[in-house]
């Protein structure tokens, strides 16, 4: 029964993102007072989150390395999530630089979204680099663990206190804005949602990928590291 | 407001080129889900 | 080397103190802050002095700079209270004999009187120099406080991390700038509103709220990061 699960999961999901892309472009009407380029949004906004969400468990992984007993698999889901993060970081800006362009003219504004995931992500390509620069593995694990729980810190701070702190910006207001309701169309709200939650569980999906390779990694080096 | 209006012409190679994309991204997950699954499996 | 502490702060203190004793001993540091930041600001002023800019652009541009300058200065100089334990080998004997937490309040300490040192020395050359007139001194000196704070505390964590590894000297600010800019920007918004006698807006209590999360998170993660 589980592996029949396993099987059909991730076929679910493929057809749930694919009801995302048809909903999105087919379904949702362009957002009132943009023009069809809005659609990007259904794709920019959940990597954005999903580049938080991916930043939060490297955290969160990275403290239970450090006070659950220091095992290797916490710090290799934390590199696995730190890795992804960054993946759907860089997409996610890049997506919202086209957008940019698109309705404002230029790729880059200085706007302080844009400019607080700029951070983020050099904050996690430099948790990259400490990485490479340490050559004990206990020694990288436990430094980068420290360096992550410090993001855990500095990154909710980036993506939500100060861009809704800045007087002016571009972006438009968050979904839930000041007044508690939901200023969008209903029908948009719905596919955005959706891609949310599909876009999620890809995460989800490819980080217990990547955290199997590495371990199998992990272990062809050990053994190699024993043959004469 | 109808978005039917909006398929065809380049909204509809855009979506086209998507559903290709990600169905493509599936299928290499899958099998790279197979392939650790059974390297895993000859410890 | 120093005196057996029984009390915490008679530890952290002896921390602090040997940090300046050593300093004053070879004067390493403070002169080459000074001599950075004076290098800085010379290259500023001639690119903007004489070169000439507008009076109204003065005032948004040069806020920026005096910050520029104390960055890099910071970066250029604090690391040493972390890698030359590391280098000279005194590490060990200081893992040995001090508290992590007592040590950690020591080399902060250290560091925050050396940038207050600094900024004391830069800032009223630099306002001189630019002729840029301050509206609200009292905002000044309070921006200079709290980002000074923040500089010290997280350059204090990112040097323990970085000291373990390799290629320190680069690995600093890749790891420091992306904790640290966040601080920056704020400053600097704080800066001008000073400079343009506007009361602080939500610019200061974010500040302090970074403020208050690094140190925690500095407190927390120093005895993981120092301890193997």
């Amino acid at each position: 029964m589980e592996s029949l699960t396993k099987t059909i999961l991730p076929w679910l999901l493929w057809l749930w993102l694919v009801g995302v892309i048809l909903g999105a472009f087919l379904y949702a009407p362009p957002a009132v007072g943009f023009r069809g380029s809005s659609r990007i949004l259904f794709f920019h906004v959940p990597m954005a989150w999903v580049s938080f969400v991916a930043f939060l468990a490297a955290g969160v992984e990275s403290l239970r390395y450090l006070y659950g007993g220091r095992a290797p698999r916490h710090d290799r889901s934390a590199a696995a999530a730190v890795e992804l993060g960054l993946a759907f970081g860089v997409l996610a800006t890049v997506t919202g630089a086209l957008w940019a362009k698109v309705m404002w003219g230029a790729y880059w504004n200085w706007d302080p979204r844009q400019t607080s995931i700029l951070v983020a992500l050099l904050f996690y390509a430099a948790y990259l680099a400490l990485r490479a620069a340490l050559e004990d593995r206990e020694t990288r694990a436990r430094l980068s663990a420290a360096y992550a729980v410090l993001g855990l810190v500095v990154a909710p701070f980036l993506y939500f206190v100060m861009p809704r702190m800045a007087e002016f910006t571009l972006h438009p207001e968050p979904v839930i804005n000041r007044t508690g309701k939901v200023d969008m169309d209903g029908k948009m709200v719905l596919v955005l949602m959706s891609s949310l939650a599909g876009f999620t569980a890809l995460y989800f999906w490819l980080h217990n990928l990547q955290c199997r390779i590495a371990e199998l990694a992990e272990r062809r080096a050990s053994l190699e590291g024993d043959r004469p | 407001m109808n978005a039917m209006n909006d398929v065809g012409g380049a909204n509809g190679w855009i979506l086209a080129v998507n559903l290709i994309v990600w169905t493509g991204i599936f299928l290499y997950l899958l099998h790279l889900n197979r392939k650790l699954r059974d390297m895993e499996k000859d410890r | 080397m120093w005196p057996a502490a029984s009390t915490w702060a008679a530890e952290a203190t002896a921390v602090f103190v040997k940090e300046w004793r050593c300093e004053l001993r070879t004067r390493y540091a403070l002169s080459t802050l000074a001599l950075f930041a004076f290098t800085t600001l010379v290259v500023v002023s001639v690119s903007l002095g004489p070169l000439g800019v507008a009076r109204s652009q003065g005032s948004a541009v040069l806020p920026v700079l005096l910050w520029v300058i104390l960055l890099f200065s910071v970066a250029a100089g604090l690391p040493r209270t972390f890698v030359q334990e590391e280098e000279s080998q005194t590490a060990t004997a200081l893992r040995l004999s001090a508290t992590p937490s007592a040590l950690f309040c020591g080399k902060l300490a250290y560091g925050l009187t050396v940038i207050a040192a600094l900024e004391a020395l830069i800032t009223p050359v630099y306002l001189a120099m630019m002729s840029l007139p301050v509206r609200s001194p009292g905002l000044l000196a309070v921006a200079l406080a709290a980002a000074g704070y923040g500089l010290a505390a997280g350059s204090t964590l990112v040097a323990a991390i970085i000291a373990q590894a390799r290629s320190k000297g680069t690995l600093f600010a890749v790891l420091a700038f992306p904790v640290l800019l966040p601080l920056l920007l704020l400053a600097v918004e704080i800066t001008r509103d000073a400079v343009g006698g506007d009361p602080a807006g939500v610019a200061l209590t974010q500040l302090i709220l970074y403020d208050a999360c690094v140190t925690t998170a500095g407190l927390m993660l120093f005895p993981a990061v120092w301890n193997p």
